[in-house]
C-alpha cells in the first residue's frame, strides 16, 4: 500500500477545481447536490483513513486496549511511518471529533434559542420583528419539516417594495421547501473533518443561496425583482464589512448573486455537453473527484481489511 | 402546590415570559403580580410571577412603579419587541451565525458596494421586464 493510506487525507485538494467549474457552470441546484455528496463522501473516507491510522500507530502502546494483532508487523508494514502517523493520527481524530460535536452543538443551540425567541408570536409562517438592524432568515422547523419560518425584521422590510417584498420570502421559503440547512450543515462538519474542504463549504453556502434566488425568481415571474431585493437589502445591511484584504478582493457573493439573476435563467438540464470546452472541463473535473473519491475509499477500506485479516477471532 | 414551580420550568422561560406579558396587556392600566397571577387561572405560584416579571423588567419589556406595598406593573413593549430582543440576543450570541442560518444576504466585501451599486444601476435602466 505504500503512501496510498494517506491518500484520504490529501485528496480532497482535488475537488477544488470542481467546485469552481461547478459555481460556475451548472444549475445551482444541481451544483449544491453535486459539491455537497463530494463533501461528505471525501469527509467520511478521510475520518476513516484517520481513525485507522491511528488504531495501527497505536496499538503497540502498552496499555492500550486494541487487539496485539493490530499491531502485527505485516499490518505495520502496510503503513509507512506507522508510529509518528499513528501518533499524530490521535490528536488529529479528537480534534476532528470535537469540531464536529462542536459544530453540531452551535446548529441545534441557535437553531433552539431562535424558535424560543418567537413563541409568544402567532403561530404565522412569516415571523416580523420590530427590529432597527435589517436581517432575514429562513428559521428550518422541526423534525418533520413543519414550522420553519421566516424571520424577517420591519426595518428590513421598509427597505423594499411590495414586489421585492415577494422575492424576499419566495427566496427564504425555497430555503425551507428544500431544506437547505442541511446542505449547509453537512459541509460544515465535512470542513471540519478535513480543512482542505472549507472550498466547498464556501461553494456551497453560495450555490444555495443562488438555488434559492432562482426559486424566487420563479415564484414570482421576474428575475430583475429578484435582484433588486437581493441589492437592496444588502445595502441596507451593510453595516458588517466581511474581513477580507482591501484590494485582494473578489467580487463577494452578494453582486455575484445580483448579476446572475441579471443574466438569462440557467439551463435546467444538469450537465454541459462533453464536445464544448467547459463541458468537457467540468466532465474531467468530475471524473477526477469520482476517481479520488472512489480511490480514497479504497484505501479506507484495504485498511480496514488488513486490519480485520489480523483481528484474531 | 409545590410542584408548581417545577412545572413551570419545564414549560420554558420564553414560554412563561410571553404568558405574563400577555396577560398583564390585558390588564386596564397598571396591574399587580396578584393580578397577574389570578388573571393567569393560579397555574403560577406568586414567587413564579414575580421573578418572571423582574426578569422582563431586565429586559425592558415591562415597567413598575410602587404602588403601596407592592408594584405596579405595565408593559412596555409588546410580544414582537420582546421576540425582536430575544432573536438579537441568539444572534448577537453567535460570531459566525452565518454558519447556521442561512441569512437573505451576507456583508459586503470593500469594493462590493460599488460593484452592487452599479449592478443596480443596470436594473433600474433597463426597466421592467
Amino acid at each position: 500500500m505504500g503512501v496510498f493510506v494517506f491518500l484520504p487525507l490529501v485528496l480532497p485538494l482535488t475537488a477544488w477545481p470542481i467546485a469552481r467549474l461547478a459555481e460556475q457552470h451548472l444549475h445551482p441546484r444541481a451544483a449544491t447536490r453535486l459539491l455537497t455528496t463530494v463533501a461528505v463522501v471525501t469527509a467520511v473516507c478521510s475520518t476513516v483513513c484517520l481513525g485507522l491510522l491511528m488504531v495501527v500507530g497505536t496499538a503497540q502502546l502498552p496499555g492500550n486496549p486494541l487487539p496485539d494483532g493490530w499491531s502485527d508487523p505485516e499490518v505495520r508494514e502496510a503503513v509507512p511511518y506507522d508510529e509518528v502517523a499513528g501518533r499524530l493520527a490521535i490528536p488529529a481524530l479528537l480534534a476532528v471529533l470535537l469540531a464536529c460535536a462542536r459544530t453540531l452543538g452551535r446548529h441545534s443551540r441557535v437553531r433552539r434559542g431562535a424558535h424560543r425567541a418567537l413563541t409568544g408570536l402567532p403561530d404565522t409562517e412569516v415571523a416580523v420583528l420590530p427590529d432597527a438592524v435589517p436581517y432575514a432568515y429562513a428559521l428550518p422547523g422541526g423534525r418533520r419539516g413543519r414550522g420553519g419560518r421566516v424571520v424577517v425584521t420591519t426595518a428590513l422590510l421598509s427597505s423594499l417594495e411590495p414586489a421585492e417584498r415577494r422575492a424576499l420570502f419566495a427566496h427564504e421559503r425555497a430555503h425551507l421547501v428544500a431544506r437547505h440547512h442541511r446542505f449547509l450543515l453537512a459541509v460544515q462538519l465535512a470542513a471540519r473533518a478535513n480543512p482542505f474542504l472549507r472550498p466547498l463549504r464556501t461553494a456551497v453556502s453560495y450555490t444555495a443561496e443562488r438555488w434559492a434566488d432562482e426559486d424566487a425568481a420563479q415564484a414570482v415571474g421576474s428575475r430583475r425583482v429578484v435582484a433588486r431585493a437581493i441589492g437592496k437589502a444588502a445595502l441596507v445591511s451593510r453595516g458588517t464589512p466581511v474581513a477580507t484584504l482591501a484590494g485582494f478582493a473578489a467580487a463577494g457573493p452578494v453582486p455575484r448573486r445580483v448579476a446572475a439573476l441579471l443574466d438569462p435563467a440557467p439551463a435546467v438540464r444538469s450537465w454541459p455537453s462533453v464536445f464544448t470546452s467547459v463541458g468537457l472541463a467540468a466532465w474531467a473535473a468530475a471524473v477526477g473527484a469520482a476517481v479520488s473519491a472512489m480511490s480514497s475509499a479504497n484505501s479506507a477500506v484495504t485498511m480496514f481489511l488488513i486490519l480485520y485479516a489480523a483481528t484474531p477471532l | 402546590m409545590t410542584d408548581h414551580p417545577q412545572r413551570a420550568r419545564r414549560r420554558g422561560q420564553g414560554e412563561l415570559e410571553a404568558l405574563v406579558l400577555s396577560a398583564l396587556r390585558e390588564a386596564d392600566g397598571p396591574a399587580t403580580a396578584g393580578w397577574v397571577q389570578e388573571h393567569l387561572g393560579g397555574d403560577l405560584a406568586y414567587t413564579t410571577v414575580i421573578t418572571i416579571l423582574t426578569r422582563l423588567l431586565t429586559k425592558g419589556a415591562v415597567t413598575r412603579e410602587r404602588a403601596g406595598r407592592s408594584f405596579a406593573w405595565t408593559p412596555a413593549s409588546d410580544q414582537a419587541g420582546l421576540a425582536a430582543h430575544k432573536m438579537r440576543r441568539v444572534l448577537d450570541g453567535e460570531s459566525d451565525r452565518g454558519a447556521v442560518l442561512a441569512s437573505f444576504v451576507t456583508g459586503l466585501g470593500p469594493d462590493d458596494e460599488r460593484l452592487l451599486r452599479e449592478l443596480l444601476g443596470r436594473v433600474e435602466g433597463e426597466g421592467e421586464d
